[in-house]
């Protein structure tokens, strides 16, 4: 059984998605626990694939006992099996709280969203293990068909935000597609072991370099890197609760991964570093997108929309990381997967939350909130203060990497706006704390008495995910040293 | 607006046009793609999978799980289909 | 230049054809055009996909008189490669897929705004909420 853990990853939400939508028609509430069933077994594979990556090293795992680069083979290192663990247990998660917003808002579609939702996590899955090039395209396609849908079902202006999600999502697949194809045209190879082994003889072609460009901009729209990520805000905002809090921590780190995976695994890190100057665009690419993701937040008045802007923003410190190209960088940017994904994850509950109780999100209404639901605020703080980057929440042991990563690439301008962009994201933040906690001055008579507000916490099954994801960023924050060390260390590519 | 989409268009279709130069010329046989992957699965398809077509013993043999991966987006396609624009007859009298 | 375009003239036709996909899904205003756009995009990466598995003087890579007659020398080099001609098959569903997903998204927009150009919707829009930025 744990020699066939890599696939199990994969397969078991695969048919569990078709066996909700079998036994959903028998009993409707079934759904829920066997969705939870299928995601839990999967993290538990995804643990013991990490289990196996960490004593005995690299898994070659191969479907169908094809040998590569004629068959398909699952190649798991310490970054895929990383990556792996983050994506199973953020989605399980997720898929605990999801039960009361799906029955208040979605109940007739309830056996179709459960299997659209395990459909969503099988794409994520399989798009981080996989070791083919043709095969991350597949589940990738499975991801975004998944992602339209699950948007499309969300409130008023889903819909159209769904479209233009799917129009900008479908330019960058099919970009992919034809980085894929080009680089097939010149190789004949589609396994991604296979190709780093051919292709530093092609390195003066200008076809690789042409499917280079097209593997990064078709990789940054389904990543949301500034300029290319006008899809987002619109998208995670209109989505139904469940949904954003899915997919909005998610679907960006898939995507950067896949960056990493190509720029350092694929190609060279001398090619994408000194051959054409990739890094250079992407730490300026992702300085504009720390910064204007920090000032767009600033403008909103929907506490769900400027969520999204800071996720933007979140996009941009990754993509620092891997633009630095430095072992601090990438420990950064690595370490930042795992530290925002659960960051998001805690935020977007919050706001789930919050909507479900209240039926409203504009950041003035939130007044007395911290006396309805105390415990859904305190995790809001937690969060807060780890996108600001305190420590010992694990934002800040990030941003550190980040920030030594600058300085050690001499890099002083990026170096200033991560700083900044602290200070921005404290107003940001106190924003929202000043609303929700302290309390307009009524005057001495008799006030205290009559803002006796009862506690109306979030039910149980959304306040358990909101305060695992809290506690796991304190949790992350102080494991930070154990986890670079033993993981993260061996995931970085060796920087010749 | 219509501009920029017809520049970004041009550029796009300029550097695609200047990757076509290294490219192998149409009908070669001697290209990479034609020699390094692809000779075994037409010369060993008889020995290994029985199968006189070569395209259907890659698709269901080889590759096998690419086709899982297809059927499963077909699924994906279907369900999303129902769950974007199905309406139960009392909502609609509701409306 | 010219033995340039002679030589390769099956690539340059795809990727006029990409171009002119992708001006309709990017330039085009009515939601209908833009998934046609979609369409022809990708049906153009597909032959473009395609047009590389040729081989001068080969045929279909169907292997004749297989069982039976004994086994005879299998050249490669007379049948085309058929690798892409498989992964085009997989990109041909996901092609279908996508079309029908954006077909029925656009369904459920006509039934809020009544009509699918993308100008008109951003009016009715402008008065319920956000900047579109």
């Amino acid at each position: 059984m744990v020699q066939q853990s890599p696939v199990l990853v994969v397969v078991i939400p695969l048919i569990f998605a078709f066996l909700i939508f079998i036994f959903g028609w028998w009993r409707r509430g079934i759904c829920y626990p066997i969705t939870l069933t299928a995601i839990s077994l999967s993290f538990l594979a995804s643990l013991l694939t990490l289990n196996t990556v960490i004593t005995t090293g690299t898994i070659h795992y191969r479907l169908g006992s094809w040998e590569p680069p004629w068959g398909i083979e699952y190649v798991v290192d310490h970054l895929n099996a990383f990556v792996l663990v983050i994506v199973s247990l953020v989605s399980l998660i997720a898929a605990i709280s999801s039960k009361k917003s799906v029955e208040k808002e979605l109940n007739e579609k309830t056996v179709f969203f459960y299997s659209i939702f395990l459909l969503q996590v099988t794409g994520f899955l399989g798009i981080v293990i996989t070791g083919d090039m043709f095969n991350l395209y597949v589940f990738l396609e499975i991801a975004s068909l998944a992602g339209y849908a699950l948007i499309a079902i969300g409130e008023d202006g889903a819909p159209f935000a769904s479209f233009n999600y799917l129009i900008f999502g479908t330019i960058g697949a099919c970009f992919y597609l034809l980085g894929v194809g080009y680089l097939y045209i010149t190789t004949g190879s589609l396994n991604m072991a296979d190709l780093s082994q051919i292709l530093p003889n092609l390195y003066h072609s200008k076809v690789v370099l042409v499917a280079f460009a097209f593997f990064l901009v078709g990789v940054s729209l389904k990543m949301a890197l500034f300029p290319l990520h006008v899809w987002l805000p619109d998208a995670y905002t209109y989505a139904p609760s469940p949904v954003s809090s899915l997919l909005a921590p998610l679907m960006t780190k898939v995507g950067a991964y896949i960056m990493i995976r190509i720029m350092f695994f694929v190609f060279k890190p001398y090619f994408s570093i000194e051959l054409i100057p990739a890094t250079t665009i992407l730490v300026w690419m992702a300085g504009g997108a720390i910064l204007f993701g920090a000032i767009w937040a600033l403008a909103q008045t929907d506490l769900k929309r400027m969520l999204a802007y800071i996720l933007v923003s979140e996009v941009g410190y990754i993509t620092l990381g891997i633009g630095l190209a430095n072992k601090n960088g990438l420990t950064g940017a690595i370490l930042h997967i795992l530290n925002d994904s659960f960051m998001m994850l805690a935020l977007f509950l919050v706001v789930g939350a919050i909507m479900y109780r209240t039926g409203k999100r504009e950041i003035t209404g939130l007044r007395y909130i911290h006396r309805k639901m105390p415990f859904t605020m305190a995790v809001f703080v937690v969060a807060a203060l780890s996108v600001i980057g305190i420590p010992p929440t694990c934002g800040f042991f990030s941003k550190w990497y980040l920030i030594l990563g600058a300085i050690d690439a001499n890099y002083w301008v990026p170096a200033g706006i991560l700083l900044l962009s602290s200070l921005l994201n404290v107003i940001i933040f106190f924003r929202v704390i000043e609303n929700a906690y302290l309390e307009p001055d009524e005057g001495h008579t008799g006030g205290t008495s009559e803002t006796h507000i009862a506690i109306e916490e979030a039910p149980l099954s959304m306040l358990i995910p909101i305060l695992i994801a809290g506690a796991g960023i304190m949790l992350f924050g102080v494991l930070s040293g154990k986890i670079v060390s033993t993981i993260i260390q061996f995931a970085i590519p060796s920087f010749v | 607006m219509r501009i920029l989409a017809l520049f970004t268009v041009i550029i796009t279709g300029i550097i695609l046009a200047y990757g076509t130069q290294d490219m192998p010329d149409w009908g070669d046989p001697k290209s990479p793609a034609s020699i390094h992957v692809s000779p075994r699965y037409i010369e060993k398809t008889i020995e290994e999978t029985a199968t006189p077509n070569v395209v259907t013993s890659l698709l269901a043999d080889y590759r096998g799980y690419d086709t899982l991966g297809e059927t499963t987006v077909i699924f994906t396609a279907g369900i999303s289909c129902i769950l974007i624009l199905r309406i139960r007859k009392r909502r609609r009298e509701q409306k | 230049m010219i033995d340039l375009i002679i030589s390769k003239y099956n690539y340059w036709i795809y990727i006029v054809l990409m171009m002119i996909g992708f001006y309709a899904m990017i330039g085009k205003k009515n939601l209908v055009k833009k998934i046609i756009g979609i369409n022809i995009f990708q049906t153009a990466i597909i032959l473009f996909f395609v047009s590389t598995a040729s081989k001068r003087g080969g045929t279909l890579p169907i292997i004749e008189h297989a069982h039976g007659h004994g086994a005879h020398a299998i050249e490669a080099a007379s049948y085309i490669n058929p690798l892409p001609h498989v992964l085009m098959l997989t990109a041909i569903v996901v092609m279908v897929s996508t079309l029908g997903v954006a077909l029925a998204i656009m369904i459920l927009i006509y039934r809020r705004y009544n009509t699918l150009e993308e100008n008109e919707i951003l009016e009715q829009r402008k008065w319920s909420s956000n900047p579109p930025f």
